[in-house]
């Protein structure tokens, strides 16, 4: 599978002459640069709001979780306002960077890319604005009903019922959107990235519904709505944020390097097996609970099982990138996303040893499990939504971002933040769990042993904060329109009669 | 308890009965024939497979000639 | 669009078919567990009343079980026993009064599950939720001086219910009473006991 085919001419001429800047390309810009721009400015509006808003939740779930973890080295600071007293602002956190920006920043890379790859228009803006404020008014609703402390302790199931029925509400606008988008398609292949869109925006509504109604409507008791709490929450990664972010990592490493990606057929059968396994991992977050040993047994064998498509999905990215690394150092949405396509082979691998008994015995209740979902939610799902964010909002606005060097800075900021908040925890939490299980060993000792990792996480979170600020400012700016005009947007300027597609005004179109 | 077994095969059967239509659907419609054509389906006339399209604001394609097509492979 | 729909249909089943082996069956399976009797005839687990109820909720709405479990793994499986945090493994049982339960995921504290029955004393619990390095050295649980109200050491009597602090951490100028809430939560805590017998070996 290489890329031998000869390279049409229509806009290839840049590698043999530089075209001058601000000088008009006179070839005549080819049919599909402006289905492109067509469908890139049919998403605008409503995209960038997503991305704003879910930037917006990004700053304010990085305070939350330094306010957490400075608490968890120094206890007594600001340990006198009961609304931010370490079991508020841990919830707050969760759920503002799940719902917040996960979600919201997720859904516009799931608009965007179901428009492009089904090459069609997205409609429904004002649904979609609607949709976007209904969240952010949710989030900040149920947030402050965190603080306040009118929850359930239910993991990832904190907020409250209403703000719930808000957020089903717009989940399934969404799956609406995604569905009209893909009806309308112009285009034959289904690309497997649009397999996994589809996996998300289907399975994730219904998962949300189901596991409300169980928990706050009654439907399980006792320990029963432990294992829905579980099987929910896992969910959540498996099949809605990772469905996300593969199918985001299949389009972009090989539509950025420019390389059909390495095997199709190994993609779908990634697709297919996780659809097959994911669904029953949850339960081995309660390895040693209070329940039948079938109940988790099924957990660890279906975590074992997802090594299928962690391993195709892992040969599939590698092989597409082996001899392009060299690009990396070019193009900021790769170096995010190759990041986190790498983090997901790891945290994946990980995962699955953690269900088995023998690891667990030592690895749950302790930070290691912390470090764990970070390298998924963090060093996998939120790099590649940079990396996603990087690609699309120039093609939204036509300009490119502002400021290389903030780009890098925010790189590299959240990259060795990560790094050193994964490391560091990981190896404080394994000796935190291996000393928990001699029972000789006093537990305030542990605590104590636990003392640097705990620092070393909230310097981690400085540098990924520091980061987070960086991006913010880009994406800022990039709304405010501050960037260069872009090569693309320049051309078609020039050939369009008139007004162009990226500079018409913002109506519904 | 013998029931519960039952249930839980049953669902598991059901599962796998479900996605093997789906997969038998994506065959019928030629989605799983041609993986090139839709490994390739990402690319277009102007934005062909060989041309890298994301660089850092300012590179631009013009920075660094080596990274279009033919050069790697 | 008939695509879609198979496609759609496809994805269905497969949440569907979770839902039902890991949600639906096993609470299907547990509704009917009975309490134990036990020999003084009283019976176990007791339904949260009252101010252990109350207590209950102050748990709940301060994220205690963000740092702490309730629940003692088997016996060949952690220390947990070994530790002296329980008896015997817990059980779907001793959970079918809980509305959540609460497990938790996450010990940066010790386990609770009996924690009633491991620290009995009422002063011990106050001193602890006030400010946990007064009774553990080097703890790194917040302090929780905001479940309790100072009043102002003027003349006034010291109230009966007020704070017994060792002397390093006497407050010169206050008395420090517990609130409602804080006794409720301290209700709750000493009512967390799952030392019995369930007939199931262990």
């Amino acid at each position: 599978m290489t890329d031998d085919s000869p390279p049409p001419t229509s806009d290839s001429s840049a590698s043999s002459a530089p075209m001058p800047e601000g000088s008009p390309d006179q070839e005549s810009s080819p049919r599909d640069m402006v289905d492109r721009a067509r469908i890139d400015a049919s998403c605008r509006g409503p995209v960038l709001f997503f991305f704003l808003t879910a930037a917006a939740w990004l700053l304010i779930g990085s305070a939350l979780a330094l306010l957490a973890s400075i608490k968890m080295h120094s206890p007594e600071f600001l340990s006198d306002t009961e609304w931010l007293t370490f079991g508020r602002v841990r919830p707050a956190h969760l759920n503002t960077v799940i719902y917040g920006w996960s979600s919201l920043a997720g859904m516009g890379v799931l608009f965007w890319l179901q428009a492009r790859l089904s090459r069609a228009e997205l409609r429904f803006q004002k649904l979609l604005y609607a949709v976007g404020i209904l969240w952010n008014l949710a989030i900040a609703g149920g947030t402050v009903v965190l603080l306040t402390g009118r929850y359930l302790s239910i993991e990832w199931l904190e907020f409250p019922v209403w703000t719930a029925a808000l957020l089903g509400l717009g989940f399934v606008a969404v799956m609406v959107t995604s569905l009209d988008t893909f009806r309308r398609r112009t285009h034959h292949h289904v690309y497997v990235s649009q397999w996994y869109l589809f996996g998300a925006v289907f399975w994730f509504p219904i998962l949300y519904v189901l596991a409300h109604a169980m928990i706050h409507l009654g439907g399980a008791t006792g320990v029963a709505q432990a294992t829905a709490n579980w099987w929910f929450a896992h969910n959540v990664l498996g099949i809605w944020f990772t469905p996300i972010g593969l199918a985001a990592a299949y389009y972009f490493i090989p539509k950025v390097i420019g390389r059909p990606i390495h095997s199709y057929y190994l993609s779908l059968l990634g697709f297919w097996t996780l659809a097959l396994f994911y669904n029953w991992a949850g339960t081995h977050h309660l390895i040693g609970g209070p329940l039948p040993v079938w109940l988790t047994t099924v957990g660890t064998v279906a975590s074992m099982m997802m090594f299928i498509p962690v391993i195709t999905v892992a040969i599939n990215h590698h092989m597409t990138m082996i001899g392009h690394f060299q690009k990396l150092k070019f193009s900021p949405t790769l170096r995010f996303i190759v990041f986190g396509a790498m983090s997901y082979t790891v945290v994946s691998f990980q995962g699955s040893l953690m269900s088995l008994r023998i690891v667990n015995e030592t690895s749950h209740f302790t930070h290691y499990t912390v470090a764990h979902a970070h390298l998924g939610m963090y060093a996998f799902f939120t790099m590649v939504l940079f990396g996603s964010i990087y690609y699309i909002a120039p093609r939204l606005t036509g300009r490119e971002w502002a400021s290389a060097r903030l780009i890098k800075i925010h790189f590299w900021s959240v990259a060795v933040g990560m790094i050193m908040y994964f490391t560091g925890l990981s190896w404080g939490g394994w000796r935190q769990g291996e000393q928990m299980n001699h029972d000789t060993m006093p537990f305030l000792d542990i605590v104590a042993e636990l003392m640097p990792y705990f620092w070393s996480r909230s310097v981690a979170g400085i540098l990924m904060t520091v980061g987070h600020i960086a991006f913010a400012i880009l994406l800022w700016k990039m709304w405010r329109g501050e960037g260069q005009k872009r090569l693309r947007a320049r051309k078609l300027e020039q050939q369009q009669e008139g007004p162009t597609l990226l500079a018409r005004p913002e109506e519904d179109s | 308890m013998t029931l519960v077994y039952l249930l839980i095969w049953g669902t598991w059967i059901a599962f796998g009965i479900s996605t093997i239509w789906a997969l038998h659907w994506a065959a019928r419609h030629g989605h799983l024939s041609d993986p090139e054509g839709a490994a390739r389906s990402i690319f277009d006339d102007d934005e062909p497979p060989g041309q890298m399209t994301d660089f850092f604001p300012g590179d631009g394609p013009d920075g660094d000639p080596s990274l279009m097509e033919g050069s790697h492979d | 669009m008939n695509r879609s729909i198979s496609l759609l249909a496809g994805v269905l089943f497969t949440v569907a078919a979770s839902f039902v082996g890991l949600v639906l069956i096993p609470d299907w399976q547990f509704v009917p567990l009975e309490p134990v009797q036990l020999d003084d005839g009283t019976t176990r687990p007791v339904p949260p009343e009252g101010s252990v109820a109350e207590g209950r909720l102050v748990y709940n709405e301060l994220g205690c079980i963000y740092c702490h479990t309730q629940q003692i793994r088997p016996d060949n499986f952690g220390t947990d026993q070994q530790r002296g945090w329980g008896t015997r493994q817990t059980e779907p049982l001793d959970h079918i009064y809980d509305e959540p339960p609460l497990l938790g995921t996450m010990r940066s504290g010790p386990d609770l599950a009996n924690i009633g029955a491991r620290q009995p004393s009422r002063s011990w619990h106050h001193l602890h939720m006030f400010n946990p390095v007064i009774t553990s050295p080097g703890s790194n649980m917040p302090p929780h001086r905001f479940l309790y109200e100072a009043i102002p050491r003027g003349d006034g009597e010291r109230p009966d219910e007020a704070l017994n602090f060792p002397e390093e951490f006497d407050d010169p100028h206050h008395w420090w009473v517990p609130t409602d809430r804080a006794e409720a939560l301290v209700d709750y805590l000493l009512s967390l006991d799952h030392t019995y017998p369930t007939g199931r070996g262990q």
